[in-house]
């Protein structure tokens, strides 16, 4: 039960008075930034990395991750407040949650889901608090053999199994890994691909990367194709307290639960984050409905169960990367370099080095998650209007916020150049189709995979067999065989199941437009 | 966003109810000329990383040096690329991304693109010459412009704004070395 104590400690420590204050804002500018149309949770934390580098570790960290909660919920409001599609995650949000709005139940869409989120939050993070320490103490034991597994498995399931296509997210995940190789290599000294030029020697800030392909990437894309005509916000009449019927309450609190049990398993294991949790949650929902006709047409099932599993998912996320140093989604990929940046290594030793920051930090999560739900449901007034904030000012402001970031990390105009040749990268790969979340986790995990690679052959003398014949890792190819099967299976499914939508869909919108 | 691999360049083709500007023949053709190119660009970078690792040195004493490694992400790359580029030349383009401020039945307006960049560039020529506050109002206010902003010099006026906040804030305050450039260089010491 020392866990506990520590835990116990951590909520001492995290309910400092400044240390709220931090948690608030975290939660405050992560949902405000999160709510904006066209950022998605990479996007907010990437670009608010800046503000914590003023900050000392722990109330960054502690503002960090309620930029992380803020982000991931913020996205949710948009997708069922505006009328376009959205962020992949929050896509089947945006299927119910936007009809519900349409008509007139988005109050209700909204409170669904902020109560969802907290519930899930919620469960998730005790899941974490069980779960971590006693995974951080058996992943002291894996070898560097068995990280090499860990890591292969990461970069197939993001690479090649999240995305529409294979090969497209393998090139996305080649990109990574070869920004990642740039620089001078840790192990000999040796520069590699710098071309002689200095800025390149430290290697790329993986901020660069991040902040480049999301928020230049995006901005470029959007202004290429910018949608015409009046923003389309569906209005929020009723007050607050009449939000959820009983009704409501009835019809929501299984999905929640069943959206936690599905979003935290597959936010642990590295499958890829929230998207698939909350596609399987809306699919679990709306077989086990008994309205099931109701769904595509606003059934509130399919708001509370994908938006618990989504937020259950991130805090799922937080397992790998906390125990296993291992990032497994584009988000966790920046946060992890957050923690870099301060000099902190997440991984098995974390709990044992630094047991009062991690405890720390794992108590802010409830605390974020608390300060999420008393904040979003009276605040909606304010995420509407800034779902009206004009596009022109909008995307002129995140370049000018990306601009920022870039140059804030080294004080080298020399970044903002590397941010500029990525930005125009992120647009062609929007452009043709290529995901984004390998290239980001690719560039993170590659050096670290080809340092445990480099030391397992160092161990083993150059024998190849070693990296198959570790007990951990043949059991972790084993599955990642079993996960490309299931995965490959799943995918078909969500293809036919998304045509399925998309056709149902199609057919009242075309009505509305015509003249 | 999946249905569209094997059908065609841009949902624009069959949802737009009016997007006739470009023959279809036309526009598929230009999407598939622009994928090869960046599966291409891919083949290249591949090749140079597999190149560029031959000029990587390595020391005497290490067992698995410092090319193992880069070796490998070339192999990915050239084999995930040379993947892409016959599955373009059999018809199977990608689908474009979805988001909420972006409409796939519009054409691509290259103009705005090359704008942005040119405003990048330009704000990180300035940020030595005119402190950061001013290359900021510049990218900002350019760039809601080019974005469609309605009237440029209330854009320029809010960069302004936001330039300066930005400055004093994080700059003047928080202690991040924006440079403040030789207008308002003798602010420096009051602030």
């Amino acid at each position: 039960m020392d866990n506990l104590t520590l835990l116990f400690q951590g909520f001492a420590d995290a309910l400092h008075p400044e240390f709220l204050v931090y948690a608030f804002l975290g939660v405050l500018i992560g949902t405000a930034i999160g709510v904006l149309p066209g950022i998605g949770p990479a996007m907010t934390v990437a670009l608010l990395l800046p503000l914590t580098y003023t900050l000392e570790p722990t109330a960054a960290l502690i503002t960090f991750a309620g930029i992380y909660y803020g982000g991931m919920y913020g996205g949710s409001t948009t997708s069922i407040l505006l009328n376009t599609p959205g962020e992949s995650a929050s896509i089947v949000t945006a299927i119910e949650g936007n009809k519900m709005a349409k008509l007139g139940r988005g109050a209700a869409a909204l409170a669904t889901a902020a109560i969802g989120s907290f519930i899930a939050g919620t469960i998730a993070t005790i899941g974490l608090t069980l779960l971590a320490p006693t995974l951080a103490a058996l992943a002291v034991k894996l070898g560097p053999a068995d990280f090499v597994a860990l890591i292969v498995v990461a970069f197939i399931t993001v690479g090649a199994l999240l995305g529409n296509s294979v090969w497209r997210g393998l090139v996305s995940l080649g990109f990574g890994l070869f920004l990642g190789l740039v620089g001078t290599d840790v192990l000999s000294g040796q520069q590699r691909y710098t071309l002689g030029i200095p800025p390149l020697a430290d290697g790329i800030d993986v901020v660069l990367i991040a902040v480049g392909l999301f928020a230049v990437g995006e901005a470029l894309y959007v202004a290429a194709r910018m949608r015409s005509g009046p923003i389309d916000v569906i209005p929020i009449t009723k007050g607050w307290r009449s939000w959820l019927s009983k009704e409501d309450w009835r019809r929501s609190w299984r999905p929640w639960l069943r959206g936690t049990a599905i979003g935290f398993p597959i936010g642990s294991i590295p499958a890829g984050g929230a998207d698939v949790a909350t596609f399987l949650s809306y699919a679990t929902e709306k077989k086990l409905s008994k309205k099931s006709s109701e769904f595509g047409r606003g059934a509130i099932e399919g708001v509370a169960g994908p938006e618990a599993a989504n937020n259950a998912a991130a805090a799922g996320v937080l397992v790998p990367l906390l125990t296993l140093g291992l990032p497994t989604t584009a988000t966790a990929a920046i946060i992890l370099s957050a923690f870099q940046s301060y000099g902190i290594q997440p991984g098995p030793q974390l709990f044992t080095n630094q047991p009062q920051l991690v405890w720390t930090l794992i108590a802010s999560l409830y605390i974020g998650n608390v300060i999420l739900l008393v904040l979003n449901l009276p605040l909606v007034g304010v995420w509407v209007k800034l779902l009206q904030i004009p596009r022109p000012y909008l995307y002129a402001g995140i370049l000018t916020f990306a601009a920022f970031g870039a140059f804030a990390v080294n004080f080298a105009i020399a970044d903002i150049v590397i941010l500029l040749v990525i930005g125009v990268l992120g647009y062609f790969m929007r452009r043709f189709g290529y995901p984004i979340a390998p290239l980001v986790v690719g560039m993170i995990l590659g050096p670290m995979g080809e340092a445990q690679l480099r030391k397992a052959l160092q161990l083993s003398q150059g024998d190849l067999s070693t990296l198959v014949l570790h007990p951990f890792a043949a059991v972790a190819y084993t599955l990642m065989a079993l996960l490309i099967v299931g995965a490959l299976w799943l995918r078909r499914r969500q293809r036919r199941f998304e045509e399925v939508l998309t056709a149902s869909l199609a057919v009242p919108e075309k009505v509305n437009e015509a003249p | 966003m999946s249905s569209l691999t094997t059908s065609g360049p841009g949902r624009g083709d069959a949802a737009g109810p009016s997007g006739s500007r470009t023959s279809p023949q036309a526009s598929r053709f230009r999407g598939r000329l622009g994928e090869l190119i960046f599966a291409a660009v891919g083949i290249a970078l591949g090749l140079f990383a597999l190149i560029g690792s031959f000029g990587i040195r390595v020391p005497e004493s290490n067992r698995v040096g410092p090319t193992v490694f880069p070796i490998l992400v070339a192999v990915i790359l050239l084999i995930s690329s040379v993947a892409v580029l016959i599955g373009v030349l059999r018809g199977r383009l990608g689908s474009p991304d979805e988001s909420e401020d972006v409409d796939l039945s519009h054409g691509t307006d290259w103009l705005a693109i090359l704008k942005l960049v040119v405003l990048l560039v330009a704000h990180l020529l300035l940020i030595g010459l005119t402190g950061w506050w001013l290359a900021a109002a510049v990218l900002f206010g350019g760039a809601a412009w080019t974005l469609g902003a309605k009237r440029w010099w209330v854009a320029l006026l809010v960069g302004l704004g936001l330039g300066l906040a930005i400055q004093i804030l994080f700059g003047e305050l928080l202690g991040l070395s924006l440079p403040l450039g030789p207008i308002l260089g003798w602010l420096g010491p009051l602030i």
